[in-house]
């Protein structure tokens, strides 16, 4: 079990979506896991409760948050290397397969992340978070601004992460983007967990547009 | 370049604190006092006090951080600013009861005199300021832009929360911050104390220069701290040469307010966020 939290749990390998309106609960949710809020949380199979956010990230948390917030005047390698706690040579490799993973990075390593495109800094975003290997990946309204073209990139990239074991959890407020990718999805409203089920059955509830917009 | 390593610092605790730290003229004072003392109890020369009075004032840097920054963080900048000008005052009036008003001199860093450069004889003591002011940039440079820990103070400063965010210890990073900005000011309080001499009221004209440096270059840019105090020492020194002390200060101040009202962000202004 990788996280369990008012009720929702996520499994190593799988891909849930958290759906739901503006005001929902989202961002406070994944924040609380990161341990920016304080809640009652349990994390890899033990309570993460009183860990800080350095300590959750050193057990296997990546975070992208809304709005990539990249460190505008580092460059692409700058900002993955500055979020990498791994020894300098372990470091180096990791990033040298991030940019394998991430050509597009791998073309302007030297570039301020600030001149980069809305779906470089997003890419730029997840390889940041990807730097330590994360057991669990956070990503805040991902697809944000983002071209259908990138979105389905940063989708393949998710998928590939999961097929290796990476759990992942994203809020989206695009219930049918997200399922796309999801294997399971939550409905958050007003801070609680209103309707969990597989990527299918919320696909096919009638209920499920009420629920968001509410 | 004294004026160099005063700017730096005050742009790295700037951007570390995200916050005008007021009492930074102040602590260059102090390294000159410190430089006077540690001069007169150890006996030692320039080059081996140098590095203890870094120390000392990196240790004033930090607590300074301790009472007047730190505790303010998540307050509006404006709680920063009014207690680091207390902490500045307080530090400029125990300064004052404790050695008295009348100017010191700092020990000089290597001898007095002149050495012979291609004909051109040249003090001892600006030398040694341009030369230990140039290493020490430069050593700061490559801190930054070459290690880790310069990439992570780096985030740290375009981002905190952010930078929480990915894992860093934040408040670390602070701190180091700021023990790298009060050594930095006393090694520049040293180095001027010699020729400028050291007197508790320094610390505003010290703040002042910064201030100026740091608006000129760029807010929160590290090159434009950098190129806006080498531009001012520059311009006070060729200046004074035509037009007398008084009137190059004036000159000054009329020159900053012209860039400032064609370019208020300053000769190097940079993007919001992208700092240090």
């Amino acid at each position: 079990m990788i996280l369990e939290v008012i009720g929702l749990r996520v499994e190593a390998g799988e891909i849930v979506a958290l759906l739901g309106g503006t005001g929902a609960g989202k961002t406070e949710l994944l924040e609380t896991i990161l341990g920016v809020r304080p809640g009652h949380v349990r994390l890899f199979g033990e309570d993460a409760t009183r860990l800080s956010v350095e300590q959750r990230v050193r057990r296997g948390i990546g975070y992208v948050p809304e709005g990539r917030r990249v460190f505008a005047g580092l460059t692409v390698r700058e900002n993955i290397e500055a979020a990498s706690s791994l020894p300098s040579a372990d470091r180096r490799r990791r990033v040298a397969q991030l940019f394998e993973l991430f050509p597009m990075l791998a073309e302007r390593p030297k570039a301020r992340a600030w001149l980069l495109s809305g779906g470089q800094q997003q890419m730029l975003a997840l390889a940041r978070a990807l730097i330590d290997r994360p057991r669990l990946l956070l990503l805040d309204e991902p697809t944000l601004g983002l071209a259908p073209v990138v979105v389905a990139e940063l989708w393949a990239h998710l998928r590939r992460l999961a097929a290796e074991g990476t759990a992942i959890l994203l809020t989206e407020q695009r219930a049918a983007l997200a399922l796309e990718v999801a294997s399971r999805g939550a409905v958050l409203k007003g801070g609680v967990v209103a309707r969990q089920a597989s990527a299918e059955q919320l696909l096919a509830d009638p209920a499920l547009a009420a629920l968001m917009g509410g | 370049m004294a004026y160099a390593l005063v700017a730096l610092g005050f742009v790295l605790a700037l951007n570390a604190a995200g916050a005008v730290n007021f009492a930074h003229g102040d602590l260059v004072t102090l390294g000159g006092v410190a430089a006077v003392l540690t001069g007169v109890w150890t006996g030692l020369p320039g080059p081996l006090l140098l590095p203890l009075v870094a120390l000392a004032l990196g240790v004033a840097g930090i607590l300074a951080a301790r009472v007047a920054i730190l505790p303010l963080v998540a307050r509006p900048p404006e709680a920063t600013f009014v207690a680091t000008i207390a902490l500045g005052a307080i530090v400029e009036q125990g300064l004052t009861v404790t050695m008295g008003a009348a100017p010191l001199t700092a020990p000089a860093f290597a001898g007095s005199g002149t050495v012979d450069i291609a004909g051109i004889a040249v003090g001892r003591q600006p030398l040694a300021i341009v030369v230990v002011g140039a290493m020490l940039v430069g050593a700061v440079w490559f801190l930054l832009e070459h290690t880790q820990t310069g990439r992570r103070m780096r985030a740290v400063a375009s981002d905190r929360a952010m930078a929480r965010a990915v894992g860093i210890p934040v408040g670390r990073y602070i701190l180091l911050s700021l023990a790298l900005a009060g050594a930095l000011a006393g090694v520049a309080g040293f180095l001027l104390g010699h020729q400028f001499l050291v007197a508790p009221t320094q610390g505003g004209g010290h703040m002042l220069r910064a201030y100026i440096a740091v608006a000129l270059g760029g807010w929160g840019s590290v090159p434009g701290a950098l190129l806006g105090a080498l531009g001012i020492g520059a311009f006070e020194t060729f200046a004074a040469v035509w037009l007398g002390d008084a009137w190059a200060s004036a000159a000054l101040y009329i020159c900053v307010l012209a860039v400032l009202a064609a370019r208020p962000q300053g000769l190097f202004g940079e993007p919001v966020g992208r700092r240090a």
